[in-house]
């Protein structure tokens, strides 16, 4: 192995940002072969690039942020049922299972291996968002992992070149779209396929025999990054707890304990709530992977990631909690639960580091509201509505309006969806005093109201919290509105549950607004003139939340 | 005496650019003058009477003139627009806000959302409601029609744009409430989504309105104003103007959808990059052009630019995509990275590497080198400390660089921070400029599913020849072709291109359920209006090409790619044709496609256009400058070290002159690098053709 201080800052830039590219052009690979809206229209996937250790090298660079955290741990767990020297060219591994990979079985993790010179260099990866997997389609309320559709444990789709029919047969046999699940599966195998390619050719180029001493400079390099920011911090231990709707009468609650020593992080989750029978339990994997995103966010930004990124931060969560939940726990719906994270650790850091966090997000967790049934030509249909909520504002400016974070799910066109479901869109508009009041004010959430116009009655499956738990500001700041969910006649369905809306029906949705930050009354007049020139707020709403010391002129 | 003299003229930031090309002597001359950016017409006129001048020719000997501006785009980055007012179908007043509800930066919590070029208070809602098919869910509310206008009206607006759902399907209720508003306020500058961007998907087509709504007060003035300064100098011939796709229009498509200009400019040089390699008979190529804060990249295919039918404009990041306004405009298809003379290295702080760029020193301060007070090292200073450029000999000897300063600042900064020497240091920021093009054009081509070795690089703009062999090597491209006069390659471009336009209306369909009668009469109507524009952009009619296209997709995927379309006058008996004219568009995409899935049609494109022109450079009498013969300068080279080079005057060359590298070939703008190993000859056309050494032979 060449000697990783041997590569000086410029060569190890170079090399570096060759790599990167060549993540992106395996996901490049992934996006354009893709059949599924959910990875195209929502970049629900990652491609990720690793050593022969399962390490990450590289990732690409507009994936879903946890999945690249995920995919080295997934690919180590490969490795211990098929092991290095079993691996051969041509091969590839998938899974979906839950607590493997990313904690839903809609994901599907691919790994190739690279070989350079008939030598096994490294892994190629990529995790993709699958159209169908079986079972509930995507719904919250299952009670146990199989009736959310088919798992498949580390298995070979493809060895030495050749697929493995039997499995694509059980597979295929078990979803409603075989085209697109295969077509997808296999957009994933070229995308690694990608990867290989670029990597072998970086080898023949630097004339590097392996990969090895690359990762271990690079990961000291994003590992010291980490560290630095965090040893700006001073040493102490911060708490929080947030709080959800959870799934009826079981609230959830995420007690959070972040723990700052020299360099190091620790974020302890004792004393959240149980598991429930319900799915919105969030794997280890998926827990970790969303509470070192937002320290990443919040401390280093700009280092591009990879193995090292990660090392300074340690999670834990009590087996048996909602963060770790014990299989068969269901847990499709496994981001209503991991989305709040990022609000639990930035509520406990904000004495610590106020310039350096936002509030809570109206979109955190995501609302779905998924249609499927018979269009008019007697076609099936299933398109999910993507829409968010608002971000929680920041000390630097208010929040964004009708925007995701931590995940970075974007919403299609009106037009374009009401070309492939039998629904009109009524309204898609700004939702007026829906952002928390704070000097800097949370970003709006939004009201969209459908009508069923399908032929027929239509099933429809809602995944949502923030009914009862808004969007809380953080240093003063006010929350955000809460969810809504309500048909036309007033009744309300079930927010993490599967009902029938008739043709006819109109259902409107609030997305909740993002909590404000600091004190509303330091608040910008001018600002707050502007909100309420375009009805960002109400003169009424300015009345409640800003004590009507605003301009009325 | 006939006019057939035709003038180009290029107006950027800093700079207006003329050509001036006459048949009659077949002479090519060029001027360049400081562009005035409160009235761009005075530099423009400045500049065609002294090029008439000097070339003798009186004013009525110009046959024509063609424009390409930065007006639009700079109006839109610098929010110099009007106040517009937008109409807009009851519950989507907030479209243009809302957008696609991503972050373009994934780890910045503190990013900003580019903002809207019209207020939400000046957004006004009608009721109203067309369905994906065109028929009417709702009566348009015509009486909140004519409040609405009156009160964006008395609010002070300059333009109003409409834009209602489903009006790419359905034009109706947008036509009508236009006519409502004109009949009210005769006045006022009114822009319909239906007109300027038939397509479907609210945000991106009402977004492309309220843009072209926000520029249009401006450039018809600026229109305005240029016409009649041509005129009092005594031009008599028409104004065309480059569109953002390569084509030539008249004046008149300038003013109605003046948004089409939003990259007049850049889609000049890729013009002149198509013509160049239509010369030189080179069907695959990549364009690449390097200037002072960014590089250009396009890909020239059989002599045409690949063109896309979206634009991101005003960008909060310059090189950050979803950063920017969507605009539905056809424009040539480049990307443009921060990688420029200008672009500053800098040691990283988190990571301890070395970064070059996006960040530029630009014109002011400017590199070190130009020692205008810049500080911080970029890819000019580190070109001068490798020997690229002579420091006694910069701009044809107008400046001279100071050598000292730059490799001081290039140690101080770098090297120390970095423990390498000040030689590595320099040739760290070189690599890493080149590496970060390399990395963009290969993404870039990849999207496309095409592979760099099979392409030949055509090198200009000030840095583009100094860099292009290196960028060659690194994408394992053999050739390189560096066209005579590197600031004025671009602007010829105006002078090459043909009329032409793109046309596009929407209809979404399976294609087994299409009514085909229906998309026949799209084209008829298409094929009838691009007549009309390319006859007022001095086309004759009868030399029209067509090519009509169609987006297409299997059904369910989120994402459209262009397929040819075998004829405009589609039927049923088509379909066979048309189902596998997509199948192969999508196997030459992404390698492979699944022959059983269904299909579905959502944009029918007609592209439209004349004849180019041609200029031949064979025996051309270009008026040109001189550089001085200096021997030989030494000029490091990334395994070579450093090595002699002989310094070529690049205007002595003539046409089947050879040499062999390594070498620098000088000429006013630009300075041509070609390393140890390569071979170059001089084409009939005064390109340097560079063949690069395989990469056993490679010792660079």
């Amino acid at each position: 192995m060449p000697d990783p201080d041997a590569f000086d800052p410029i060569s190890l830039e170079i090399h570096w940002s060759r790599l990167i590219s060549i993540a992106d052009e395996a996901a490049t690979g992934l996006l354009r072969t893709a059949f599924s809206t959910i990875v195209r229209e929502s970049n629900d996937f990652a491609t990720v690039l690793m050593d022969s250790n399962g390490d990450s090298v590289s990732e690409n660079t507009g994936g879903i942020a946890s999945f690249s955290c995920i995919l080295p741990k997934t690919t180590k767990t490969f490795l211990e049922r098929f092991p290095a020297e079993t691996w051969r060219p041509g091969d590839c591994v998938i899974t979906n299972d839950p607590w493997l990979a990313t904690g839903h079985l809609p994901d599907f993790t691919a790994v190739t291996p690279i070989f350079a010179k008939g030598v096994l260099v490294g892994f190629a990866g990529s995790i993709s968002h699958s159209p169908d997997v079986g079972g509930s389609l995507w719904s919250a309320d299952c009670r146990e992992l199989f009736e959310e559709g088919i798992r498949i444990p580390p298995s070979r789709l493809y060895r030495e070149g050749k697929r493995n029919d039997d499995l694509v047969e059980v597979l295929l046999s078990n979803v409603r779209v075989p085209r697109q699940v295969m077509g997808d599966l296999e957009a994933q195998v070229v995308a690694n396929q990608v990867c290989a390619a670029g990597v072998a050719e970086f080898l023949a180029d630097t004339g590097l025999p392996n990969l090895q001493g690359l990762s271990t400079a690079l990961s000291k390099r994003t590992d010291a990054a980490m560290r630095r920011a965090i040893a700006a911090l001073p040493d102490g231990t911060w708490r929080s707890v947030i709080e959800a709707d959870g799934f009826d009468e079981a609230i959830t609650r995420i007690a959070c304990e972040v723990t700052i020593r020299g360099d190091t992080m620790h974020i302890d989750y004792a004393g959240t709530s149980p598991q429930v029978d319900r799915g919105i339990n969030c794997v280890m994997n998926y827990t970790h992977a969303y509470s070192v995103y937002p320290v990443k966010c919040a401390l280093d930004p700009f280092t591009p990631r990879n193995e090292g990124s990660y090392r300074a931060i340690a999670v834990a969560a009590p087996e048996g909690s909602i963060l770790n939940p014990r299989f068969p726990a269901p847990c499709s719906a496994r981001q209503l639960t991991g989305h709040l994270l990022a609000g639990a650790i930035y509520k406990a850091l904000a004495p610590v580091m106020p310039d350096r966090i936002i509030a809570e997000c109206g979109g955190a967790p995501t609302m779905r509201a998924l249609f499927s049934g018979m269009d008019r030509e007697g076609d099936r249909f299933s398109q999910v509505l993507f829409a968010s909520g608002g971000m929680g504002a920041s000390p630097h400016r208010d929040g964004l309006p009708t925007t995701a974070f931590p995940t970075n799910v974007g919403a299609g066109s009106i037009e374009a969806y009401e070309s492939v479901a039998p629904l009109v869109v009524w309204k898609k508009q700004l939702l007026p005093d829906s952002g928390g009041a704070g000097k800097f004010r949370g970003g709006l959430g939004q009201e969209v109201e459908i009508e069923v116009r399908a032929p027929e009655a239509v099933r429809l499956s809602l995944l949502s919290d923030r009914r009862d738990h808004p969007a809380q500001g953080v240093l003063g700041g006010g929350p955000g509105a809460a969810s809504v969910i309500e048909l036309a006649d007033g009744t309300r369905p079930h927010p993490k549950s599967r009902t029938t809306v008739a043709t006819g029906a109109r259902l409107r949705l609030h997305y909740a607004g993002g909590g404000g930050y600091g004190d509303p009354a330091e608040r910008d007049p001018a600002a707050l003139s502007e909100d309420i020139r375009n009805g960002y707020v109400t003169p009424e709403g300015a009345a409640r939340d800003y004590g009507g010391r605003h301009d009325r002129g | 005496m006939t006019a057939t003299a035709r003038i180009g003229v290029d107006v950027g930031g800093t700079f207006t650019d003329f050509v001036l090309h006459d048949p009659a002597r077949n002479l090519v001359a060029t001027g360049k003058r400081l562009t005035t950016p409160d009235d761009p017409s005075e530099a423009i006129v400045g500049g065609i009477a002294r090029l008439l001048e000097e070339t003798g020719l009186p004013p009525g000997a110009l046959h024509s003139v063609v424009h390409g501006t930065t007006l639009v785009t700079n109006t839109i980055i610098e929010r110099t627009g009007c106040k517009v007012g937008l109409l807009t179908t009851e519950g989507f007043r907030d479209s243009i806000e809302i957008g696609k509800e991503t972050r373009y930066d994934l780890y910045d919590l503190f990013l900003e959302a580019p903002p809207t070029l019209v207020p939400r208070h000046l957004r006004l809602e009608v009721p109203g409601r067309l369905d994906i098919h065109g028929e009417e869910l709702k009566p348009l509310d015509e009486a909140a029609v004519r409040r609405n206008a009156d009160a964006l009206v008395a609010e002070g607006v300059e333009a109003i744009a409409i834009g209602f759902m489903h009006a790419w399907r359905d034009a109706r209720h947008e036509k009508r409430a236009a006519e409502i508003v004109r009949a009210a306020h005769p006045g006022i500058a009114l822009t319909l989504s239906s007109a300027v961007a038939p397509e479907i998907r609210e945000f991106e087509r009402i977004s492309t309105a309220c843009a072209n709504a926000y520029v249009q007060p401006r450039m018809l003035r600026y229109l305005d104003r240029l016409e009649a300064r041509l005129a009092t100098l005594g031009v008599t011939g028409a104004l065309y103007v480059m569109l953002s796709g390569g084509g030539i229009a008249s004046v008149q498509e300038a003013k109605d959808f003046p948004i089409r200009l939003i990259e007049s400019g850049p889609a000049a040089g890729a013009m002149a990059a198509s013509w160049l390699a239509r010369q030189a008979g080179l069907e695959h190529v990549v364009s690449y052009d390097m200037g002072g804060t960014t590089a250009k990249m396009c890909l020239i295919e059989n002599g045409a630019p690949d063109r896309k039918f979206e634009f991101e404009a005003g960008r909060v990041r310059r090189f950050q995509k979803g950063s920017g306004l969507p605009l539905k405009v056809s424009v040539v298809d480049m990307i443009e990275i921060g990688a420029g003379g200008g672009s500053i290295a800098r040691v990283e702080e988190g990571s301890g590497l070395m970064k070059v760029g996006p960040r530029s020193a630009g014109a002011k301060p400017g590199p070190i080198c130009y020692g205008r007070g810049g500080t911080e090292p970029t890819v000019t200073d580190s070109d001068l400390v490798l020997g690229r450029l002579d420091p006694a000999y910069f701009l044809g000897g107008e400046m001279a660089l100071d050598l000292d300063a730059v490799k001081r600042a290039v140690t101080d900064r770098l090297a120390t921070a970095l423990h390498v020497t000040p030689d590595d240091a320099a040739l760290g920021i070189r690599r890493i400029v080149d590496e970060t093009m390399a990395a963009a054009t290969r993404m870039h081509l990849a999207e496309k599913g095409r592979d760099p070795r099979r392409y030949t690089l055509i090198a200009f703009g000030g840095a583009g020849p100094v860099h292009a062999c290196e960028l060659a090597r690194l994408l394992k491209m053999q050739r390189v072709v560096v066209p005579l006069g590197a600031g004025v390659a671009s602007a010829l471009g105006f002078l090459v291109a043909p009329p032409a336009t793109d046309l596009v209306r929407s209809l979404v369909g399976r294609l087994e359920r299409l009514d085909w009668g229906k998309v026949a009469a799209l084209y008829a109507e298409m094929a009838e209006e691009a007549r009309t524009l390319l006859t007022g952009a001095g086309a004759d009619p009868a030399t029209i090409a067509f090519r009509p296209a169609a987006d297409m997709r299997y059904v369910g995927q989120g994402f459209e790619i262009p397929v040819p379309l075998p004829t405009m006058t589609p039927t049923a008996a088509d379909l066979p044709a048309i189902r596998e004219s997509f199948l192969a568009a999508y196997r030459e995409r992404f390698g492979r496609a699944l022959e059983d899935l269904p299909v579905e049609a959502l944009t029918w494109r007609l592209a439209a256009a004349a004849p180019g022109r041609d200029i031949d450079m064979k025996g051309a009498n270009v008026v040109e400058g001189r550089v001085a013969e200096r021997g030989t300068r030494r000029a490091l080279f990334e395994t070579a070290g450093w090595q002699d080079c002989a310094v070529i005057d690049r205007y002595a060359l003539a046409p089947g002159a050879t040499f062999a590298g390594p070498a620098l070939v000088e000429e006013r703008e630009s300075t041509c690098a070609v390393p140890p190993g390569a071979t170059v000859t001089v084409d009939a056309f005064r390109n340097l053709v560079i063949d690069l050494p395989t990469p056993q032979e490679a010792t660079t």
